[in-house]
């Protein structure tokens, strides 16, 4: 469609036989003044944006990327090997690579995931290529770039990459930042701190590009990075659509330069964003059989997913103790991974095994398989095994709030469990569905309702709100995705790839709920996560008391992700009887249990 | 808009359907149905048809440990995750004793998880644990007293002291000085009986000069005093029998097979062979398996024997020329290098102590609390522990009497005196208990028909 007249737009000739070895050696030092001089100006900079921002919170994120740098530094090569072998097997998501190739289309700069896509990294994976592959080097002219973007420095060929066709001013000297920062610090108020963002160089343009190579400290490209989403995100409430494309473009520049977790979370944030202001809305996947893989990715990758259902189990089963019939309706069956546990801790449990119903409800399938029975006939055939009395029923239902009480045939003297397990934000996106399928709940009097969110509100009425709060959770998540996994010295040979490739999975399972908060609206958007106390709030008025999870669920938990999350990232943390999993001080997702008051 | 799936159980599914489920899922992104139906769920779960329930939830529990084994040395975090998560929730500490039993492998279990991983939080983890069970005891140092009572608990010893005793004293009849080396894991605590036997001989008591190996490394149960010390409660008790009793301290080490304890003996043997009248009494109380065994690959050929410690030593003990030997052993093989192999062997071994205690000591009691640290310090040191650290290394009885054959022993058969004995002192115990003859001159100490411990004694041949 606008593919042609897009393309025009893009770099046509290639000038970058400037990109030599001499003049990258001669940067070097200037890089060790950059990074020195960085360090103090980064609150600064923060403080000066005058968003709606917890300084505090950004200097973590700032502080993350340090903590990324210092990792990336460490494990370069495998970084870099691991992520070549990214490139070659997967694409973010099914629409991206066609979003991408058009995004790039427009955007006279290289990708914004230069990870994915690109062919060149397996051949010449090694940073020595920069110095070394002039000849390519003017055919590719992206190339450089691409070869850099593990370390900490990028050269970048300005000119080349970076056509001046936007006002190319003179490039500001380092010093220079802050007094300006300073200047901005009195004009907190939205609209002119963008109209001042607009005039900043550091934000019209990427890079300093009267330099024929510019190597950025990557610190201080993700300060600007954070800046940059910022703005454009706030552009984009403005519907200031035009300063947003400007600023989305720089954003995957920037984003290049960043280690792992950083420049792949810009990079999802950045699709977004260009989504919105190309209203090339994602349609919400109808394909759910791939969102249950991706699921399980996510569930393979790190301890979140098998975190909610350990506490949860934990909770049933301290429920159903000492009941001889019991009956679970699970409302995010997926592909049934809770289950197996809980039913093996159930046939061994003193006194024998209860009769055990399951209800499994799933949304329908886009092919004619019945995916719910598939899941259902591996947990019967497992209950036979061990010897528990299985019934099974599969539910096929668009929403949760399409249900009602009596299709549950909860049947007299039974113990009902109702489990949700990062459903229930979903219903937000329908007015009183929320409040209808609690009133289900209720109805089906259970003696227990486990409950996993999302720790974060990213339901705000404000767009720039949920943008923020996004972007910090998800930086937060996509840091400790980095720890676990994938690069992990202990795995073998063997189990790498297979970590590899769940990574890769996961960052995609977490990248389509990015683009569904940032892009979407109205009743597409369903990633609406709120926080405990949000939840606590709407739980009490429905007519529910909390259950405390006891202390042996968060004593099991520690244990079990103290021995198998590698790394001492996660923390678990009790929370008025619920429990929190996080990454450092930040919690992540929430376990809570609920009864009838 | 719904619609209704079958209810369960309906018929069995199609047979190309259970297929495509037990097929290994071979990932291809370009096929999303198809890696989905033959997602990773459940094969992650055991769902073998080992884990049969009808067998008994012990059985379940041995294989689910068994699992969870594979999972951890297969560096499969998810499986081992979710069946240590189920282990925790049926198998509390202070639960029936195959809960206990349970409890003690999944302890162990944690453990080598957490010293063999990626783990940097052992100390966080041994925490998290000590603190969820508040039955956790390091092992207890018994005073001399405490060790007494506690040995006269329960057969488990009592019943190698009875036969080993009747073995010696009919061996040393007439020798008017006898040489004792015991290598005992109870700390000369069959002494003062076969002192008292010996006291009350007809021929008059001879000289006892007892030598015991002052071991560099402790294994339960521990004393709280020295050997020297007890040395001399051990002389002053003989004493007060009219029995004259010289103790010597030999410091020497099971991990090299006793050779300065050896090499001790073979300076005396001279003096020994010279007057003739000396009997050499050689006392192994549960503590050859202590020396490291053969490499794994190594069988037990004439050949290859030479290159094991356990092989040495017995072949230097034949050199001393003893009177008699007498091995006592716990009747289980801990020796495979295989975890899950290993981990079942001890299982269906070590339940045993855990049946047995409710006969003789009260739930809740210190000395219970005592004996099952015991036993949970044998568990971990067979099932967290590799390399040297592994020191619980039992052999069956079989392979100790083939090791003492090719030494160049030859059995002594048990006199009816010596079984008689041995069995009224099995009546004193619970009812479970029970003794075994085998191979005629092998005893069997039985627990439900299981065995237990056997007591063989050696004379060179």
């Amino acid at each position: 469609m606008k593919r042609d007249s897009m393309n025009q737009d893009n770099f046509s000739s290639s000038t970058a036989g400037s990109c030599s070895s001499s003049t990258k050696a001669k940067m070097w030092p200037c890089d060790a003044d950059d990074g020195g001089g960085g360090g103090g100006g980064v609150d600064e900079l923060f403080a000066v944006l005058g968003y709606n921002v917890k300084s505090s919170d950004m200097a973590e994120v700032a502080h993350k990327i340090e903590q990324l740098e210092e990792v990336m530094g460490s494990v370069r090569h495998d970084g870099l090997s691991q992520l070549a072998s990214d490139t070659v097997h997967y694409n973010p998501s099914d629409l991206s690579s066609w979003l991408e190739s058009m995004i790039s289309g427009l955007n006279p700069m290289p990708d914004f995931d230069s990870s994915l896509d690109n062919p060149f990294l397996d051949s010449s994976p090694t940073l020595t290529a920069t110095t070394t592959t002039t000849n390519s080097f003017d055919s590719r002219p992206r190339m450089p770039v691409d070869l850099d973007f593990g370390s900490d420095l990028i050269a970048i060929p300005g000119k080349a990459v970076y056509p001046r066709t936007q006002p190319p001013p003179p490039p500001p000297p380092h010093q220079h930042h802050q007094p300006q920062a300073k200047k901005l610090k009195t004009s907190p108020s939205l609209g002119n701190s963008v109209s001042a963002l607009h005039r900043d160089p550091v934000f019209a343009r990427p890079v300093e590009s009267a330099r024929p190579v510019v190597l950025l400290d990557s610190q201080e490209n993700g300060v600007r990075l954070v800046h940059t989403l910022l703005a454009c995100a706030e552009a984009v409430q403005q519907e200031n659509f035009k300063l947003a494309e400007a600023l989305v473009k720089n954003i995957g520049f920037l984003a290049v330069s960043q280690p792992g977790a950083m420049r792949k979370v810009a990079t999802y944030f950045a699709e977004a964003l260009a989504r919105r202001i190309y209203r090339l809305y994602p349609t919400n996947p109808q394909d759910s059989a791939f969102t249950d893989l991706l699921q399980m990715h996510f569930y393979e990758t790190c301890p979140y997913l098998k975190f909610a259902h350990f506490t949860a189990n934990q909770a049933i089963l301290e429920a159903f103790e000492g009941k001889s019939r019991v009956h679970v309706i699970d409302f995010s069956m997926k592909q049934g991974m809770q289950w197996p546990a809980l039913l093996q801790a159930l046939a061994l449990r003193p006194g024998g095994p209860p009769s055990f119903r399951l209800t499994g409800i799933g949304p329908p399938s886009h092919d004619d398989t019945d995916h719910l029975q598939e899941v259902g006939w591996r947990l019967a055939q497992l209950a036979e095994t061990i010897n528990v009395e299985f019934e099974y029923r599969g539910f096929v239902a668009n929403s949760l709030a399409d249900l009602n009480a009596s299709m549950f045939d909860v049947r007299e003297g039974e113990t009902v469990a109702v489990n949700s397990i990062f459903d229930l934000h979903q219903l937000m996106a329908r007015p009183g569905a929320v409040e209808k399928v609690l009133q289900v709940v209720r109805e089906l009097k259970p003696e227990i309702l486990t409950v996993v969110e999302q720790e974060a509100n990213h339901n705000g009425a404000v767009f720039l709100d949920r943008f923020t709060e996004s972007l910090h959770y998800y930086s937060t998540l996509f840091d400790s995705l980095e720890s676990c996994g994938g690069g992990g010295g202990a795995a073998a040979a063997g189990d790498e790839a297979v970590s590899v490739q769940d990574k890769v999975m996961t960052e995609v399972y977490l990248g389509r709920q990015i683009c569904n908060v940032v892009a979407c609206e109205g009743s597409d958007r369903v990633e609406r996560h709120e926080t405990l106390a949000q939840w606590r709030t709407r739980f009490d008025s429905a007519g529910f008391v909390p259950v405390h999870l006891g202390s042996n669920a968060y004593k099991q938990a520690s244990m079990l992700l103290a021995l198998f999350a590698g790394g001492d990232g996660y923390m678990v943390e009790e929370n008025g009887g619920c429990l929190m999993l996080g990454w450092h001080t930040r919690p992540l997702i929430a376990t809570s249990a609920w009864k009838l008051s | 808009m719904m619609q209704f799936t079958e209810t369960f159980p309906p018929p069995p599914p199609p047979l190309h359907q259970s297929s495509v489920i037990t097929t290994p899922p071979s990932f291809n992104p370009m096929n999303k149905n198809q890696v989905l139906r033959v997602g990773s769920w459940p094969g992650y779960f055991p769902t073998s048809k080992s884990l049969q329930g009808r067998l008994g939830d012990a059985n379940c529990m041995e294989q689910l440990l068994v699992h969870c084994a594979t999972a951890i040395e297969t560096n499969d975090a998810t499986l081992a995750q979710q069946i240590l998560w189920v282990l925790n929730n049926i198998a509390p500490p202070d639960g029936d004793s195959n809960q206990r039993l349970t409890c003690g492998f999944l302890r162990a279990l944690i453990s080598r998880a957490a010293m063999s991983g990626n783990c940097k939080l052992l100390s966080a983890v041994a925490n998290v644990h000590a603190a969820s069970d508040p039955t956790t005891t390091s092992t207890h140092r018994f005073s001399i007293i405490e060790l007494a009572s506690f040995v006269d608990l329960t057969p488990w010893h009592r019943f190698g002291f009875t036969a080993a005793n009747a073995a010696v004293l009919e061996a040393v009849e007439g020798y008017p000085v006898v040489h004792i080396v015991d290598l005992s894991l109870t700390h000369c605590m069959q002494i003062p009986t076969l002192i008292d036997a010996i006291a009350a001989r007809l021929d008059g008591p001879p000289l006892v000069k007892l030598t015991v190996a002052g071991a560099m490394e402790d294994f339960p149960p521990m004393l709280d005093l020295s050997y020297e010390e007890l040395g001399t409660k051990l002389v002053n008790f003989a004493r007060s029998r009219n029995v004259a009793m010289e103790f010597r301290v030999v410091p020497s080490t099971s991990s090299n097979g006793f050779s300065s304890l050896i090499d001790q003996l073979r300076m005396q043997q001279l003096r020994r062979a010279e007057n003739g009248r000396e009997a050499l009494v050689i006392n192994c109380h549960m503590m050859l398996h202590y020396i490291p065994e053969e490499e794994e690959e190594q069988t037990l050929t004439y050949e290859t024997a030479a290159a094991s410690l356990r092989t040495m030593f017995l072949k230097a003990v034949r050199g001393l020329d003893p009177t008699v030997v007498v091995l006592v052993d716990e009747d289980a093989d801990f020796t495979s290098g295989n975890l899950a192999n290993r981990l079942r062997s001890a299982y269906n071994y070590l339940w045993i102590p855990y049946d047995t205690v409710d006969t003789f000591l009260p739930r809740g009691s210190k000395q219970r609390q005592w004996y099952e640290a015991d036993i949970c310090w044998k568990i971990e040191n067979v099932v967290s522990h590799e390399g040297n650290r592994r020191v619980e290394r039992l052999e069956p009885k079989s392979k100790w009497v083939r090791r003492m054959r090719n030494a160049g022993f030859g059995g002594v058969a048990y006199s009816e005196e010596a079984i008689a004995e041995v069995k009224n002192m099995l009546d004193e115990h619970a009812a479970g208990w029970g003794l075994k003859r085998e191979e005629e001159d092998h005893l069997v100490l039985t627990w439900k028909g299981h065995n237990v411990v056997f007591a063989t004694a050696w004379i060179p041949i």
